[in-house]
Parts: structure tokens; sequence; C-alpha cells
């Protein structure tokens, strides 16, 4: 089966595995070569855990082949089994599943004669992969010439109970529903969320798998061990700190390491993957909401660390905490080191002890 | 229970299995089995057995004449596993159970046992009503349960993997709980122009809006005084707001049967709260949750005999509810028309076999059938003849 650009936009869908599968290229040897696809998977896993798309870096100068893209997919759930925290996988069939539907959407609304037609995804095509062509129709339009797409399906009731989650809020709730004769109302965007949940569910499916355990397993594991290291660091460093809770954030208490990754944010540099994940982390974790790390890191800036704020502030526990000092030396990140850097081994402690140090002698000047 | 009853109703009850064909359930091969036999004070159940461990089922219960029998909802890959992980779920019917206990309005001690089962009735004639109309389902057995309600399994393939969650979202709907009632009337964009709407294409929206169109029908068809007075006996309904509603019905009938609530003005909303609210009381049915959402639950297997009353777990078809009267339909005739003496050890009113009379304490003669729902109650023994 030849590779098709279809698959690559949607490689979860089974004929995308097909083609994965018919085609002459064995998934050990492009990790033993580190092909093209091995740092695109990589590349879409970093991503995901850390900004939550998989979509690939609009700034690289040049994009991925079909092909690269397409062999990139079952490398990246190799590489999620092998990070091996429940959250990574979590969080990765649910970038995968919110990248999918943005390509959804943008594919359902393209006209016919749009020149990525091959590219491009119909809503017959997404309900006829989950098995859902039978159990989804469109609501005929009052407007009988109307050529516009139906406002409105009627999505059978055993699907929609599947598909649906009530923690979505309670217009998803059954009882708050339109059902009749076996089958929901819902509108078109809302059975677009319904198809990126069975995207989601997908994907999530067999995940994580066990990669090692035979040679060839082995292998692959050893081959791909500096990149999921490297994704492990960026996680988290496990158990170190949980958020620390003060009542206000006070920014003279941050490291100097911090301090710095502002001050460059401030100045409008776009920083490179890791400083602005550890920017974002250690303001998510000293308890900033999203939005108001958007407001501290300057204009160039509030864009994308809120969007990576977001991100990591719904991730509960300690997962995405931000990086310890061992791991911002190895970046180079760790700068400016002062005295009461020689008594932590984690910026939020700094912050931490910075803020009760003062607290404590702000006490004391009202004891006196 | 003495010795002598529970031998004399082991022994008829296998009698009665001999008689009877009990039809299986379908993939009766895929469910956990389990019964509770006469012996031992009788409350032991004997649970994680396969159809293959009893053997033909027929054969199994003409000699064993267990006091209850259960088959599990569930279908599992290896049934006859001592432990849930090791059954390895596959999917399940979905059950719903009225138990007249539960019934709102309902307290045991003081309602008579026809009573309470006719309140099931009703319940059971609303739930039938929704996941038919509603729900559309297909594939229904409606059953009654032997003791204090009814059952009803659907095996549509569509909901047969739905997991508990899934379920209780159904029983929610079932119940209207949590049901919005404000997001019953929608604003609606039409061109330039917005309009509110009752949500009549399906769900508790489409229940009320029924309800609003036969209010409604009523209402035209009263004298003018008439009319406004019943408008009137709703809450926040006074002499202005029911002249604008009632003026608004009969210049434009059908703009409500549209659902458009626009036009009468706010004591059109008035109106529709106070009917779904009526829509919700009326239709929803009291079924017992955990029974719904527990998907590897035992349920009574239809056509066996119910150990704590001697009536038929009955199938019902769905043109014989109406007239089902569990109290006599239910009555295995196997055991009629053959006198046998009991001593009657808790006398009183009994309601049996469309009949109600006052039972004497002490040794008497009965039809055999009185006799074991008697003796299954537990308000008579067998004694010698
Ligand atoms: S030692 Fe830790 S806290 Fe101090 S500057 Fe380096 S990374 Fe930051």
């Amino acid at each position: 089966m030849r590779m098709r650009p279809l698959h690559a936009r949607y490689p979860f869908f089974a004929a995308a595995r097909e083609a994965v599968e018919s085609a002459d290229v064995a998934i050990a040897t492009l990790v033993a070569e580190d092909a093209p696809a091995v740092e695109r998977g990589v590349e879409r896993v970093e991503r995901a855990l850390m900004e939550g798309t998989v979509e690939p870096d609009p700034d690289e100068a040049y994009g991925w082949d079909t092909q690269t893209e397409l062999l990139s997919y079952p490398i990246s759930r190799i590489i999620v089994s092998l990070v091996e925290t429940p959250a990574a996988v979590d969080k990765y069939a649910r970038a995968e599943a919110d990248t999918a539907y943005e390509r959804m959407l943008a594919d359902f609304d393209a006209g016919d004669d749009d020149v990525h037609g091959e590219a491009r995804a119909n809503l017959d095509d997404f309900l006829r992969e989950f098995d859902l062509d039978g159990a989804v129709r469109a609501e005929s339009n009052r407007n009988r010439n109307s050529r516009r797409a139906p406002d409105h399906y009627w999505v059978d009731v055993g699907p929609y109970l599947t598909y649906s989650d009530t923690d979505w809020g309670a217009d998803w709730r059954l009882v708050n529903r339109s059902l009749a004769d076996g089958a929901v109302r819902v509108t078109r965007e809302e059975l677009s969320e319904l198809l990126r949940e069975a995207v989601r569910r997908r994907v999530a499916e067999g995940l994580p798998f066990a990669v090692r355990g035979s040679d060839a397993g082995d292998r692959l594991a050893d081959a791909l061990k500096p990149h999921v290291e490297r994704l492990r660091n960026l996680l988290s460093d496990r158990g170190a700190v949980n958020v620390v809770y003060v009542d206000s954030v006070d920014p003279d208490h941050f490291p100097p390491c911090v301090e710095a990754l502002l001050a460059r944010a401030q100045d409008g540099e776009t920083l490179p993957n890791e400083a602005a994940f550890a920017l974002a982390a250690f303001l998510v974790g000293v308890g900033l909401e999203p939005e108001a790390v958007g407001g501290v890191v300057g204009d160039a800036n509030a864009e994308e660390l809120q969007k990576r704020a977001t991100v990591l502030a719904d991730s509960s526990g300690s997962q995405y905490a931000p990086p310890t000092c061992e791991t911002m030396q190895a970046y180079d990140l760790c700068v400016n080191r002062d005295d009461r850097c020689d008594t932590i081994k984690h910026p939020m402690k700094y912050f931490e002890t910075a803020t009760n140090d003062a607290d404590a002698t702000a006490a004391d000047e009202v004891a006196d | 229970m003495d010795g002598r009853t529970r031998e004399y109703l082991e022994g008829r009850f296998g009698d009665y299995y001999r008689s009877t064909d009990v039809p299986l359930p379908p993939a009766p091969g895929e469910r956990e089995w389990g019964v509770i036999p006469w012996s031992a004070g009788g409350t032991r159940m004997h649970r994680h057995q396969s159809l293959l461990d009893l053997g033909d089922l027929s054969d199994y219960l003409a000699r064993s004449a267990p006091r209850h029998v259960y088959f599990s909802s569930a279908r599992f890959a290896d049934p006859g596993a001592a432990s849930m992980d090791d059954k390895d779920w596959r999917e399940a019917d979905l059950v719903f159970d009225i138990d007249a206990d539960h019934l709102p309005g309902i307290d045991p001690e003081t309602t008579g046992y026809a009573d309470m089962l006719d309140a099931g009735k009703e319940a059971l004639l609303d739930l039938l009503d929704l996941l038919e109309d509603d729900f559309d389902f297909e594939e229904m057995q409606a059953v009654f349960s032997g003791g204090r309600g009814y059952h009803v399994h659907v095996r549509d393939e569509s909901v047969r993997g739905l997991d508990s969650e899934a379920r209780r979202e159904i029983v929610d709907y079932i119940r209207a709980i949590d049901l919005d009632f404000d997001a019953l009337i929608e604003t609606r964009q039409h061109g330039t122009t917005t309009q509110r709407v009752l949500r009549t294409e399906g769900g508790w929206g489409r229940r009320t809006h029924r309800r609003l169109l036969e209010f409604v029908d009523a209402l035209l068809e009263m004298e003018e005084d008439a009319a406004l007075s019943r408008l009137k006996e709703l809450d926040g309904i006074g002499d202005g707001r029911a002249k604008t509603i009632l003026g608004a019905f009969r210049n434009n009938p059908d703009a409500v049967r549209e659902g458009n609530v626009e036009a009468g003005g706010p004591g059109v909303r008035t109106l529709v709260e106070a009917l779904a609210h009526e829509t919700v009381e009326d239709e929803t049915s009291p079924i017992d949750e955990p029974v719904t959402t527990d998907t590897k639950r035992l349920i009574r297997l239809p056509k066996s005999l119910h150990g704590g009353s001697g009536l038929v777990v009955e199938p019902l078809d769905r043109d014989e509810i109406d007239d089902f009267d569990p109290l006599s339909d239910a009555v295995p005739d196997r055991f009629r028309g053959r006198d046998i003496a009991v001593k009657v050890t808790d006398p009183g009113e009994v309601e049996f076999d469309g009949d109600s009379f006052t039972l004497d304490s002490g040794v008497q003669s009965v039809d055999e059938s009185l006799g074991v729902f008697l003796m299954t109650r537990g308000r008579a023994e067998k004694v010698t003849e």
C-alpha cells in the first residue's frame, strides 16, 4: 500500500497502519540509522508533552515528507512507551487527538476544489474509520436548497455515551439532551468533539506497551535511550517538588536562573524549547495562573508561554515539575549562581526558602 | 422455616422445573450462573458457575430444585472463574429494576402487597415508554421479578459495551436527575432576530412540549373565563399574564406548535416551567440505580420460581402488561387444583389469586398454590396430611 499524504495527516487511521506495515521499511532499521522519522518522532512526543500538539515546529525551515511524517507515528508510540510515565501517555494521546481535531475541522471546511484535496479527510471518512457511518445522520436542513453543511446531526445513543464525557459540562449530560428515537441531537462542532475523543482512545489504546523484553526490543530501546532520557529530564525530576503555595508571588525571590530567563523573555528574545519550558513550569509551579504567566514574560513571549502554562497547569501532580538545578545546568540555564544556590538543589526550593526567610524577617520586624 | 416445609417446597419446586421449559437467555455459555439452594438456611449463594459446570440447565434445575436462580447480565470470556478479573468481562445487558420497596410514596410497612405491585407496574409502564420512545431499544424483555417488582433486560448491541458511567447517564435521563429546566428553552437565531424556543426535537424538552400542546388544546376548548382561571392556577400568573398568554395561543396557535414561546410573554416561560416539572413528576420512572450501573450483577432467571413467594419470574409481552396481575398470572399452574394441609403461623389479611381474605391461624386445608405462597413467605408451615 502506498503511503498517502492523508495517512501522514491522520497516522492513526487503520489504512495508515497498513501502509506502514506493508511498506518496505523496518522501524528497527530507521531507529538504528537515526533516520529523520526518529527525529520527527521525538519531536512529536516532545511537542505533545510540552505544548499539547504534535504539529511539526512551524519555525523549522523545512517540512517533513509524507513518509517521514507517517513513520514518525509508530516511532513516537515506542518513545512514549519508553518514557514510562502514565501522565505522558495520557498527554500524548490528548495532543494527537487535539491535533487531529484541528486538522479535521480544517478539512471539513475545505471545499471540493481545494488543492490539498488528496490529503484531506471528509466527515464520512472519519465516521467510517470509527465504525460510526451507520450511527450518525445529518439533520436535513430546513432550507433544502442550502449547499451548506448541516448544522445538526443525530448520533445513536450508544456511541454518544461511549464517546462523550460528563466532565465536559452539564450540556453534555444525556438528561439535558434532545434524545429521540434512539439518537442524540448534536451540533456539527459537538460531533467533531466526539470524533476527537474517538481519536484519543484509538491513540491511547495499547499504550504504553512493553518495548523491552526481546532482543529486538532491547536494541530498539537502547538506540532510543538518549532521546527517552532527555524527554524524561525535560518532563520532571520525579517527586522533587510540588507546587509551592505562597500568598503572593514576589519576583525578588526568584532564583538567578529564572530571573535571567525572565529578563531574556522580556527583552523579546524567543526562548529555545528547554528554556521556555523551564520558565513556564517554574511560573506555574509557584502558583501563577496561566493568564498571569502571559502577563509577566513580555509581549513577545506572552502567547507562547501562556499556552505552555495552560498545558502544564492542567496536568496535575509533579509530573511536569520544573527542572532541577542539575537539569538546568545540563542545559546551560544555570547562571549567576548566588550563596543560596549552594543550599538547594532545585530552583523551586530556592524560591521557597527565599520567601520563607523574607517572611521570617518581616515577622521579626513586627515583633520588634 | 422448618425442615419439613423446606423439604416439601424443594420437592414441589423440582416438580415445577420438571414440567416447565425454562428458556435460556442469549449467549448462556458466556454468563455466570448462581443459585441459592433450599438447604442450610437457604441464604448462601453458589455463584461463579458456568453453564459447563451446571450442565444442561433444565436438567440441572429439575435435579437440584434451587430456591432462587440467577444469571449474570454480563458476558465473560471465562464465566466460571472465581474472580472478576479472571472472568474477563466482555459486555453486559442493560438491566433496569423497579423495586416496589423503593418507590416514592410507598411505605412497605403500611402498603399492601397488591398495591405495591400496582405502583410497580405504573413505574414499569413509564419506564417502557421512555425506553421505546426516546431510546428506541429493540431487544427488550420485561419480567415480573417474582417478588415486589419488575425487571427490564435490554440487549441491543449498541448498549451492551457501555461502562457504568455511561449507564448512569441513562439512569439519570430516565429519572430526570440533574435536568436543567432552564435549558429546555433556548434562544435561537433566525437571520437577524432571536427567538426563544422550547427544545421540541427530543428529550425532556419534547416531552414537555407534548404536554404543553395538550394543555393549549384543552385551553382553547374552554370558555374565556374558565381558560383564564385555569392559567391563573399557576404560581406567578395573574390576570394580565393570563390574558397575554391566552391571546397569543388564540392568535397564533402554530407558533406554540413549533415550540416558539416568544409570543406569550414572560408568562409562557412560567407555564412551560410548571409543565416541565409536571412532566418530570409524571413520566420519569423510579428505577433502582445500582442495578443498572453495576455491570456484573446477577439477576433472577425469567421463568424460574422466586423462593420468597413461590411465584413465577414471569416474562411479559408488551401487550400483556396492562392486564397483568402478578398475584394470579404468576401463580404456577403446576400448584393449582390440589388441597394440602398447612399450619398458618402468621394469620391475617391475604391477597392472592384475585381474592382478598382473612386467614385464621392453625392447621387447615388450602389450595396448594396458596399453601406454597404462604409457606415461602413464612406465614405457614407444612404439616402431615
Ligand atoms: S543553582 Fe539552581 S537555582 Fe541556582 S541558578 Fe542554578 S539552577 Fe537556578
